[in-house]
């Protein structure tokens, strides 16, 4: 098996990088271990949400700008704000032709309302979450509605109240909650109220309890314009359902994401593999990357837990294995490392070192930002100190960024992904040239 | 201001404060228990939950190992639901002295425990998991207990006989009348002051009792000494496992529900320091490698919190002219004797096992100050919960449809009032917690029934977050219970609640954060700080009250 590109991890990132390298006939294969991030993220993509005092970011793009001065090191700042701005299009390019419709507000941010009612600034969010007639609708002040599904036990619309009339958006808006039910017609042998997103999402997939949902949904909401709904309206056919629901009803109606697994990433993981298995990309699904060898500054080869002593070669590599929960870097009692190959980490070994005093500190927590360090063009450097030139490392294991205080994950995970991609092809014509 | 009258007034809300509270109770004496936190919420509930058959006094404290088998046989009876009686091992490793071994069975043999020699090979067949190469093994009646079960229900038995028990409230000043205390003063959160009145005072505050004396005027000085524990992530072993050595650090495992704890450290520390105790990673190594060698797995198994407590030791005056001496054993003081202070009462001293036999002894006391002639009945009467003896089996019969496991937990945790719990509406037996099966029923039941003010008193009466992910999802949903049927009128927002629970967490994650413990704090943090963002709320800002709600 030779590769032009082997990318080891099928998350945002991966998926990005092996799309683009897929679509100018490179011969890629991404090796994924199992599920990804996603299906526990928001299912909106941020691309820098907040500055280091906490203060919520308008305009990210140009806050980047001044990122690449301030912090040359961040993953931002190597690949560039040109590249940034041209990855984003990309996504959502690609998404579209998935079928994924997303929701942009120009450059700036948007703010999606979260199951807690607090607001989360975003770049891109799917259209049944957020879009430019429930922006309207919001400004009119019409009345909301937040319902839930009777029993439905990872989302509590009391919870959202609690919070969402504190919001200054919604000053002076008529909030009520109200509940749905579902058992009297959907016959089952399981405990319905233990049901997780994914079983009331294929409820909505089978069409079937359309009319009877929508009753249920204008009876529930009064006089309410607005309709907030847990976010489970399908997986695959999600676009025809969110209309005809909204037909149906007359109402405007959003998606807010819930405790995992979340329907709203599951949508983005399955519109970027129908990608990248459309431009004839390999997926390589249930096996792991336990090792490899680096000759001379270049990864010769790669091995997995499925083929043991097989030698997988590709004339270029990508790790997108993830931050600590997806293991692309692990922890011991006082050590942290990059399992596959030590590459060079970034980050205190001394324990104590790692968290913060208080679990929501302001600051967040350093662990969040230690990860694998690299020069400029996202290449690591071996347990030996030089650069691995064929390797690269992007999204959440890279070192230098904080995901979750910076509200960037999303956006890292893509520019990155995108920009080792760029760098593949661009070296792969040129050996085609010569 | 509002003020309480009563006969006698008990400070203090951990085992021995809870049954004080119930002896009285019982006896029919008015009472009226105040705490300063939640039940159990101090030293009852940080220690490793062995229900002591005595074994480990019996080399060098006689007394104490007969004080605890005596209250094990008791405990056993009148707190089925509250123990598993695993049984207990002490085993010898090579590096170990081996006369402690014949010491330890001489000293049973004194004290009355039935503790039995066993081959190893026995002992590896009672417990598969113990590491091979121990040379001797003595079997004791060794068991384990759940203190918060053990505090929780006492106090449901008090409240069921008329009883007022206040958590939350502190304990700000003490009425003293001429030569006697005639009640207390104190907080209750948030700002709500309260005035107790009533013949006698109790002090049961353990450690603290040093600081609820000098309020009285009087002088008591307390030695706190400092023990740290680990869980481990497994129930890596059935039985208890104890070292059969002279005590000391990381000499005993204890299963206890779903994983283990391995016991324990001792640090002398200042009083001054006793709110805020850290554990620290010289603790954790040593727990760990001395555990290592009674069970070796467990190098191969998650840690999932560590966590520390105070012994209260007390300062008593010695026998000897102008000696001091510190107690180990329980101490009763009468302050009218000892200070000139009528009205006073101090319990302190002794430990889990025990705090049956110090509310008797503290109540028999109060009884002969107020004139009273009542008996009494603790060692007698059983726990609610433990009323009568049930084999699970039957239990399952009558709850048809319900699973096993949900059953089958809440008998575990709640005996007897199962039938209080679960009904065969599904909505009630639905999963809140799936790591320790906590059922909305459970969740429920707690909230209306056992005086639970927030999600971190929930978690101690229902064991919610207590499992492998520490709160990770039901953290959430337990906070939507609470909006939903807890108390009304909060004033405190639900999502604030949230917020102090996963910090609560947090304070046994951070000591033990590596390997998989981090993996699920990143994911807890995502969740609650990248989805929810929690941590961005301001609740410095009141909140009015919600308007509309459910339709």
């Amino acid at each position: 098996m030779n590769y032009d590109c082997l990318i080891v991890g099928a998350g945002l990132s991966g998926l990005v990088c092996g799309i683009r390298c897929a679509s100018e006939g490179l011969r890629t294969v991404i090796i994924s271990g199992g599920m990804n991030a996603l299906h526990f993220s928001s299912g909106s993509i941020d691309l820098m949400g907040y500055d280091p005092s906490g203060k919520v970011i308008q305009s990210p793009c140009r806050y980047l700008k001044q990122l690449e001065e301030k912090k040359p090191g961040h993953p931002y700042s190597k690949v560039g704000v040109k590249t940034v701005r041209e990855s984003m299009e990309f996504f959502k390019k690609q998404c579209g032709l998935a079928g994924l419709d997303l929701h942009d507000n120009g450059e700036e941010n948007h703010f999606h309302i979260t199951g807690l009612g607090t607001m989360k600034p975003s770049y891109f969010s799917q259209k049944s979450v957020f879009n430019d007639r429930l922006k309207e609708a919001y400004e009119r002040k019409d009345p909301i509605a937040v319902l839930n599904f009777d029993g439905f036990r990872d989302y509590f619309t009391a919870l959202t109240l609690e919070q969402i009339r504190g919001l200054p958006l919604l000053r002076g808006v008529r909030i009520t909650t109200g509940k749905i039910t579902l058992p009297y017609y959907f016959r089952t042998e399981r405990n319905l109220h233990e049901f997780r997103s994914i079983d009331l999402a294929r409820v909505f997939d089978s069409e079937k309890y359309l009319p009877r949902i929508a009753d249920e949904i204008k009876k529930a909401a009064g006089g309410a314009r607005i309709v907030g709904l847990p976010a489970f309206i399908g997986i695959d056919n999600f676009g025809w359902i969110h209309r005809r629901l909204e037909d149906m009803t007359g109402l405007l109606i959003y998606e807010v994401p819930t405790l995992p697994p979340s329907i709203l990433g599951m949508r983005i993981d399955r519109a970027l593999k129908t990608r990248f298995a459309d431009l004839g990309g390999e997926l390589s699904a249930g096996d792991k990357v336990f090792g490899g060898e680096i000759i001379d500054g270049m990864l010769d080869h790669v091995h997995t837990e499925n083929y043991g002593s097989t030698r997988h070669r590709s004339r270029f590599y990508v790790f997108s294995t993830g931050s600590f929960f997806s293991g692309g870097i692990r922890s011991e009692f006082n050590k942290i490392e990059e399992p596959i190959l030590k590459l060079r980490m970034s980050g205190s070994q001394e324990r104590s070192k790692w968290y913060s005093e208080s679990f929501f500190d302001k600051k967040g927590h350093p662990f969040l930002s230690y990860g694998v360090d690299t020069g400029k063009t996202l290449n690591p450097y071996g347990a030996d100190g030089k650069t691995v030139k064929n390797l690269f490392c992007v999204g959440s294991i890279l070192a230098g960024y904080d995901p979750i205080r910076e509200g960037s994950g999303g956006g890292v995970a893509i520019s990155t992904g995108y920009y080792a991609a760029g760098k593949i092809i661009s070296a792969r014509k040129k050996a085609d040239l010569a | 201001m509002r003020t309480i009258e009563t006969d006698v007034i008990i400070i203090g809300g951990g085992a021995t404060g809870a049954g004080t509270v119930r002896d009285l109770s019982l006896r029919g004496i008015r009472a009226v228990l105040v705490e300063k936190d939640d039940i159990a919420f101090g030293t009852t509930g940080r220690n490793h939950g062995l229900l002591h058959s005595g074994a480990r006094y019996a080399v060098n404290d006689l007394e104490s190992a007969r004080e605890c088998i005596s209250e094990n046989r008791i405990l056993k009876k009148i707190a089925a639901h509250c123990i598993e009686d695993t049984g207990g091992l002490f085993v010898t490793l090579p590096e170990d002295e081996r006369t402690y071994h014949d010491r330890l069975l001489e000293g049973c043999r004194q004290a009355g425990i039935k503790a039995e020699e066993i081959s190893a090979r026995e002992a590896f067949s009672i417990e598969p998991n113990l590491n091979r190469s121990i040379i001797r093994a003595i079997k004791v009646p060794d068991g384990t207990i759940d203190p918060f079960r053990l505090a929780a229900s006492n106090v449901l038995d008090a409240v069921e006989h008329g009883a007022l028990i206040l958590t939350h409230t502190r304990v700000t000043g003490v009425i003293v009348e001429g030569t006697r205390v005639a009640g207390i003063t104190c907080e209750k959160d948030p700002g709500e002051l309260i005035n107790i009145r009533g013949r006698l005072v109790i002090n049961a505050a353990g450690v603290w009792g040093q600081h609820i004396c000098s309020l009285a005027g009087i002088e008591l000085t307390m030695y706190p000494s400092k023990g740290s524990m680990v869980i481990i992530d497994y129930r890596i072993n059935g039985v208890v496992v104890n070292r059969c050595r002279k005590p000391s650090d990381g000499d005993i495992i204890v299963p206890g529900d779903t994983v283990s704890l391995i016991g324990t450290t001792s640090k002398k520390i200042d009083y001054d320091k006793i709110e805020y105790l850290n554990v620290d990673d010289d603790e954790i190594e040593v727990l760990l490698r001395d555990g290592e060698k009674l069970i070796p797995n467990l190098s191969r198994t998650r840690v999932l919190r560590a966590y520390c407590g105070v012994r209260p030791l007390v300062d008593t005056p010695g026998k000897q002219a102008g000696g001091r001496s510190i107690s180990r054993g329980i101490v009763l003081i009468d302050h009218e004797e000892r200070d000139g202070l009528e009205g006073l009462l101090t319990i302190a001293g002794g430990k889990l096992m025990t705090y049956r036999l110090m509310a008797e002894m503290a109540s028999d006391m109060t009884c002969l100050k107020l004139g009273i002639k009542a008996e009494c009945s603790t060692h007698k009467q059983p726990l609610p919960g433990s009323e009568t003896k049930i084999s699970p089996k039957k239990h399952i019969r009558a709850f048809t449809g319900i699973p096993e496991s949900v059953v089958g937990s809440t008998l575990y945790r709640h005996g007897q009032r199962v039938r209080n719990i679960l009904k065969k509406d599904k909505k009630n037996y639905r999963i809140i917690c799936e790591c320790e099966m906590v059922t909305e029923g459970e969740v429920e039941y707690a909230l209306k029934n056992l005086n639970v003010k927030d999600i971190v008193d929930l978690r101690r009466r229902t064991r919610i977050g207590m499992g492998p992910c520490q709160g990770e999802l039901c953290a959430y949903r337990a906070a939507g219970l609470f909006k939903e049927l807890g108390p009304g009128n909060q004033s405190v927002k639900s999502s604030q609640l949230l917020r102090d629970f996963l910090e609560e967490r947090w304070k046994g994650i951070k000591p033990v954060l590596w390997g998989d413990s981090l993996r699920e704090a990143e994911f807890t943090y995502w969740i609650y700080q990248g989805l929810f963002g929690l941590g961005d709320i301001d609740f410095t800002k009141r909140h009015g009250p919600d308007e509309g709600g459910d339709r």
